[in-house]
C-alpha cells in the first residue's frame, strides 16, 4: 500500500511541477467562475422575472369584478415554470422546454416560449454550464494530464527501474489512478465550492427543493465519474504501446463517449420511435372528442341521453326544475371527458419519447458520460421528467380551475333563461380570491432517485469495472 | 512524385476506414435530413385535408351563425421548407412550421409550440450541416496531425529536407493531397445529397457548397498553422484537438451564454398576460367604448351599425381585436429583442468561422431566426387579410352557404434568403489567409532558430 501512496503522490507532484498545470488551472477556474456566475444570475434573474409575472397575472385575476363563473373558466390563469436553484449548475433540458402556458376551460394550451425559440441557432453548440465542463472539458484535461503517466516512463526506460525496485505493475496503476484522480478533485474543488455557496444561499429560501441531498448526489457521481475517467486514463497509458499511441487512444474515446455517441443514440432512438407530428396529434384528438359528443352542440346525441338520465335520476321532466343549473353540470361533464381523453393521447406521445430516450438511458452501461449527463439533469431538475412534472401540475390546475367554476356555475346560477333585458347571472368576486394561486411544486427525491435508477446503476457498474480494469490491465502490462 | 505521395496517403488502411466511416456518418446524416423533410411534408399534406374536413364539419353544424362558426374555424399559414432544409435543419425543428388561426386575437395564437422530445432537441440534429461543422474538422484533424512530425519521429524528415528544396513546399504538397481527399469526399456526399433529396441546383445550393469547401480550407490552415510550430505528434494532437473544443464548443456556448443574458425577453410574458387581460377584460368594461376604440383603429368597419345589444359578434371581435392592439407595443418589443439578439450573433460570427458556417447554413435554408421573425412577421399579415374577409360576413351576418368554403385551403410563407456572397465568403476568406499567413512565417522561424 506503501507503493500505491508513493506513485500517487509522485504523480501529483509532478503534475503540479509540470509548466502546463497553472496555465490549465487558471482557465478551467476561469470558465467555472462564469459559468457558475451566469447560471446563478440567469436563475436569479428568471425566477424574479416569472414570479413577477406570476403575481400580475393573479393580481388581475383577482381585480375582475362579480360576474359569471364561466366568464372566470375563459379568463383562465397562467403557470409560469420556476427554475430550480441546481439549474445554475446544470442547464439540461431547461432551454429546450417551455416557460410559460395559459390556462384556460376546454383547452390545453402548449407551454411556450422556450429559450431554445428565442435563439440564433448559436445554441446548437450547447451551452456553458459548470456540467458541461465537468462533463466534456475535464475528462479531456484529464486524459491530457495522465496519457503519459505510464507509457512515458516505459519510454524513457525508467519504468523498468521502478519494477526493479519492487513496485508491482498493481502498485503502479493503481497509485497513478488515484494520483490523477486527486488532481481531478482540485479541479473538482470550485465546483464544489459554488454548489455549496448555493446550498448555503438558496437552502433557507427554498426549503422543499430538496437542495442538500441533490447536491450531495450530484457531487457524489460527479466524484465517481472523474474516477472512472481516471482509470481508464491510466489503463490506456499503461496498456499503449507509446505515449502518442495512448494519446491518440484516449483522445478517440473522449470524441466517442462525449460527443459521437450522446447524439447519435439520440437519433437512432428517434429513428426508431417516430413521433407523430403537431397535427396528427391534434387530428387524433379531435376525432375521439368528436366521438365522445360536443357539448356546445345542443342536439349532440351524448348530451341528450346525459340530460335525460340525469331527469330520470332527479325526478323531474325537465331541467329548470333542477336544484343546480344544469349547463354548468355539462360543462363539468364535457372537461371531465375531454381532459381524460387529451391526457391519455399525451400519455401516449409521451410513451413514444420516453421509447426514443430509453435507447440513450440505457446506453449509460456502455457510456459513463451518459449516466453522469442523466443524473446532473435529473437531480438538477432540469431533465424531461422534471418539465412533465411541472406539465402535469399545469394541467391539474387548469382542470380543478375549470371545474371549480363549473361546480360554482351549478350552485350558483339558475337553470331560468333570462330575457334581453335581463341583468346577467353574476356571482360575487370573493370566489376569485378564494380560488389559489398556481404554485409549483420541485420533484419529489425519491421520484427522482426512482426513475433515474439505471444511470446511478450504470455508474455503480463502471465504478466497479473500472476496477476490474486496474487489475486486468496490470496483469497484461509489458515493462518495455 | 505527386502521384507517390497521393498513393501513398491514400494506402494508409486507416486512412480509407476514416473515409469509409466518414462517408456512411455523411449519407446517414443525409438520410436523416430527408427523414425530416418528409415528416414536415406530410403534415403538411394532412393540415391540408384536416382543414378541409374541418371546414366542413363545422359548417354543417353552425348553418346560420356566421360569428359562431369563425369561433371555430381554423386557417393553416405554412412555412414550408425547401428541400436544401434538409441539409441545414437549423431552428426548423423548434419552431413550428405549420400555424392554424382563427379569426380570434392573434397573440394567444402565434407562439403556440410544436409537439417535440426536448431530449432530440438537446442532442440536436444529426443532419448534414452537423456533420460538416463539427465533424469534418475532426477528420482534417486526424488527417492531418502528424503530417511533419511523422516525417521528425520516423526519421525520414532530415532525407526529405536534402532532397527536396523547399521543405515548406513538401508540406503544402502534402497537405493539398489530403485537401484533395477531403474536397472529393465533400463533394461526392453533397452530389448524393442533391439526388437523395432532390435538391434544385440553384443559388441556395451553391452557397450551402461553397461555404463548406471554405470551411475545409479554413481548417487546413488551422491544421497548417500548428503543424508549423514543429511540435511532436502527441503536442499537435492535443493542440488541434483543443482547437476544435475551443471554436466548436467553447467559443459558441460562451456568446450563446451572453447573448441569452444580455437580452433576456420577458416582453413574451408580458405580450401574453396583455393579451389576456386586453381581451378578457373588455367583458366589464363599457361597450361602447370597446367600440369606438375598434372604429379607431378600422374606420372602414363604422358602417356596421352598433346598437348596443347585450350580445353580438361585431362586439365579440372587437374585444379580440383590443386584446391584440393593446399587447402589440410589448409583442414588437419581443420581436426587436430577437433581431438585436440576431444581429449580435451575426456580428460575432464574423469572427468565428465555425459560428459563421453553422448561422450561414440554416440562413440559406432559411432555417434561421431571421427567416423565423419574417414567419412570425407574416403571420401578422395573414391573420390581417383574414379578417378583413371574414369580418364583413360576420358583420353583415351573411349566410354561411353562400361562401365558397373549398377554396380556403392553406396559405404558404416563403422567405425572402438573398445570397449576399461577399459577407457570406468573406469572413472565410479573411480567416483562411491569416490563418495561412501565420503558419508561413511560424514555419520561417522556427526554421531560423534552428
Amino acid at each position: 500500500m506503501n507503493n500505491v501512496q508513493l506513485i500517487a503522490r509522485h504523480f501529483v507532484k509532478t503534475v503540479f511541477r509540470s509548466n502546463v498545470f497553472i496555465p490549465v488551472f487558471t482557465v478551467w477556474l476561469a470558465l467555472i467562475i462564469y459559468a457558475a456566475v451566469t447560471g446563478y444570475t440567469t436563475y436569479i434573474r428568471e425566477n424574479k422575472v416569472r414570479a413577477a409575472y406570476q403575481k400580475k397575472a393573479r393580481e388581475s385575476w383577482e381585480a375582475n369584478p362579480d360576474k359569471h363563473p364561466h366568464r372566470m373558466a375563459h379568463f383562465g390563469s397562467f403557470a409560469f415554470r420556476m427554475k430550480h436553484p441546481l439549474s445554475m449548475f446544470e442547464s439540461g433540458m431547461e432551454s429546450y422546454t417551455g416557460n410559460a402556458v395559459y390556462l384556460e376551460a376546454h383547452k390545453q394550451n402548449t407551454v411556450n416560449f422556450s429559450e431554445a425559440g428565442f435563439s440564433t441557432g448559436l445554441l446548437r453548440f450547447g451551452e456553458i454550464s459548470v456540467a458541461m465542463l465537468l462533463q466534456l472539458v475535464l475528462p479531456l484535461i484529464l486524459f491530457f494530464l495522465g496519457f503519459g503517466a505510464v507509457a512515458q516512463h516505459r519510454e524513457n526506460g525508467t519504468l523498468k527501474i521502478l519494477l526493479s525496485q519492487g513496485a508491482g505493475f498493481r502498485a503502479i496503476v493503481w497509485g497513478n489512478s488515484i494520483g490523477l484522480f486527486s488532481i481531478g478533485i482540485i479541479f473538482l474543488l470550485p465546483v464544489l465550492v459554488s454548489m455549496l455557496l448555493v446550498v448555503a444561499i438558496q437552502n433557507q429560501a427554498i426549503p422543499n427543493a430538496g437542495l442538500l441531498i441533490r447536491s450531495v448526489v450530484i457531487a457524489g457521481s460527479a466524484l465517481i465519474f472523474l474516477w472512472i475517467v481516471s482509470v481508464v486514463a491510466i489503463c490506456v497509458s499503461t496498456a499503449g504501446k507509446t505515449s502518442a499511441a495512448a494519446l491518440l487512444q484516449l483522445l478517440g474515446i473522449w470524441l466517442i463517449w462525449a460527443i459521437v455517441l450522446p447524439k447519435t443514440l439520440q437519433a437512432i432512438g428517434s429513428y426508431l420511435h417516430p413521433a407523430p407530428a403537431k397535427i396528427q396529434f391534434e387530428t387524433a384528438v379531435e376525432a375521439d372528442l368528436l366521438k365522445l359528443g360536443d357539448s356546445h352542440n345542443p342536439d349532440d346525441e351524448h348530451y341528450k341521453k346525459l340530460k335525460d338520465s340525469v331527469l330520470r335520476a332527479n325526478k323531474v321532466d325537465s331541467v329548470q326544475q333542477l336544484s343546480f343549473n344544469y349547463s354548468g353540470f355539462q360543462m363539468q361533464e364535457g372537461e371531465r371527458m375531454s381532459a381524460r381523453l387529451y391526457n391519455e393521447h399525451l400519455q401516449r406521445l409521451y410513451d413514444i419519447y420516453d421509447k426514443q430516450n430509453n435507447v440513450s438511458y440505457n446506453a449509460a452501461f456502455i457510456d459513463p458520460f451518459i449516466s453522469f449527463k442523466n443524473i446532473a439533469m435529473a437531480f438538477s431538475g432540469t431533465d424531461f421528467t422534471a418539465y412533465r412534472h411541472f406539465q402535469q401540475q399545469a394541467e391539474s390546475y387548469r382542470y380543478n380551475l375549470a371545474q371549480t367554476m363549473n361546480s360554482l356555475q351549478m350552485k350558483y346560477i339558475s337553470n331560468k333563461k333570462l330575457g334581453s333585458n335581463d341583468k346577467p347571472y353574476s356571482i360575487e368576486r370573493s370566489h376569485w380570491t378564494t380560488f389559489p394561486d398556481f404554485r409549483y411544486q420541485y420533484q419529489d427525491l425519491r421520484a427522482i432517485a426512482k426513475q433515474q435508477c439505471i444511470a446511478l446503476l450504470s455508474l455503480l457498474s463502471w465504478l466497479l469495472s473500472s476496477l476490474c480494469c486496474i487489475y486486468y490491465t496490470s496483469g497484461k502490462a509489458k515493462a518495455i | 512524385m505527386y502521384i507517390l505521395l497521393f498513393r501513398n496517403f491514400i494506402r494508409s488502411r486507416s486512412v480509407l476506414v476514416a473515409l469509409m466511416l466518414f462517408f456512411t456518418v455523411g449519407i446517414i446524416s443525409i438520410i436523416i435530413g430527408r427523414q425530416f423533410l418528409l415528416k414536415q411534408e406530410a403534415a403538411i399534406e394532412s393540415v391540408t385535408r384536416f382543414q378541409q374536413a374541418h371546414i366542413e364539419r363545422n359548417t354543417q353544424f353552425i348553418k346560420n351563425d356566421f360569428g359562431l362558426l369563425m369561433y371555430y374555424l381554423k386557417f393553416a399559414y405554412i412555412n414550408k421548407p425547401a428541400p436544401i432544409a434538409a441539409l441545414a435543419i437549423g431552428q426548423r425543428d423548434v419552431n413550428a412550421a405549420i400555424q392554424s388561426f382563427t379569426i380570434r386575437g392573434l397573440e394567444a395564437q402565434r407562439y403556440d409550440t410544436d409537439l417535440y422530445n426536448p431530449y432530440n432537441l438537446m442532442t440536436g440534429n444529426f443532419d448534414l450541416s452537423f456533420v460538416i461543422v463539427f465533424l469534418l474538422p475532426l477528420l482534417i484533424i486526424a488527417f492531418n496531425f502528424n503530417l511533419l512530425s511523422q516525417e521528425k519521429e520516423s526519421g525520414t524528415w532530415p532525407l526529405v529536407n536534402v532532397q527536396a528544396n523547399q521543405p515548406l513546399g513538401f508540406i503544402l504538397q502534402k497537405l493539398s493531397i489530403r485537401f484533395v481527399v477531403v474536397l472529393s469526399l465533400l463533394l461526392s456526399l453533397l452530389l448524393l445529397a442533391k439526388f437523395i433529396i432532390g435538391i434544385p441546383v440553384d443559388n441556395a445550393f451553391a452557397a450551402y457548397s461553397i461555404i463548406a469547401i471554405l470551411y475545409c480550407i479554413v481548417w487546413f490552415g488551422i491544421s497548417f498553422l500548428i503543424i508549423a510550430m514543429q511540435k511532436n505528434t502527441s503536442m499537435n494532437a492535443l493542440l488541434l484537438l483543443s482547437a476544435w473544443a475551443v471554436f466548436c464548443l467553447l467559443i459558441p456556448g460562451l456568446v450563446n451564454n451572453y447573448i441569452t443574458a444580455k437580452y433576456a425577453v420577458p416582453e413574451a410574458y408580458s405580450t401574453l398576460l396583455k393579451q389576456r387581460d386586453g381581451y378578457h377584460t373588455k367583458w366589464d368594461k363599457n361597450k361602447d367604448s370597446t367600440m369606438q376604440a375598434f372604429f379607431s383603429h378600422y374606420p372602414e368597419y363604422r358602417k356596421y351599425v352598433w346598437t348596443k345589444p347585450a350580445f353580438n359578434y361585431l362586439w365579440f371581435y372587437a374585444m379580440q381585436q383590443l386584446g391584440d392592439d393593446e399587447a402589440r407595443e410589448d409583442s414588437k418589443a419581443m420581436q426587436q429583442k430577437l433581431v438585436k439578439r440576431m444581429l449580435v450573433s451575426t456580428r460575432a460570427s464574423l469572427f468565428f468561422p465555425v459560428m459563421h458556417t453553422q448561422l450561414q447554413f440554416s440562413n440559406i435554408a432559411s432555417a434561421g431566426l431571421q427567416q423565423q421573425l419574417q414567419y412570425l412577421d407574416g403571420t401578422v399579415y395573414f391573420h390581417e387579410r383574414l379578417r378583413h374577409y371574414f369580418y364583413p360576413k360576420v358583420f353583415g351576418d351573411s349566410a354561411v352557404a353562400n361562401e365558397k368554403w373549398k377554396m380556403h385551403v392553406p396559405e404558404y410563407f416563403t422567405a425572402d434568403v438573398r445570397i449576399r456572397w461577399l459577407p457570406l465568403t468573406l469572413p472565410l476568406f479573411i480567416a483562411s489567409l491569416i490563418l495561412y499567413g501565420a503558419g508561413v512565417f511560424v514555419f520561417k522561424r522556427n526554421d531560423l532558430f534552428k
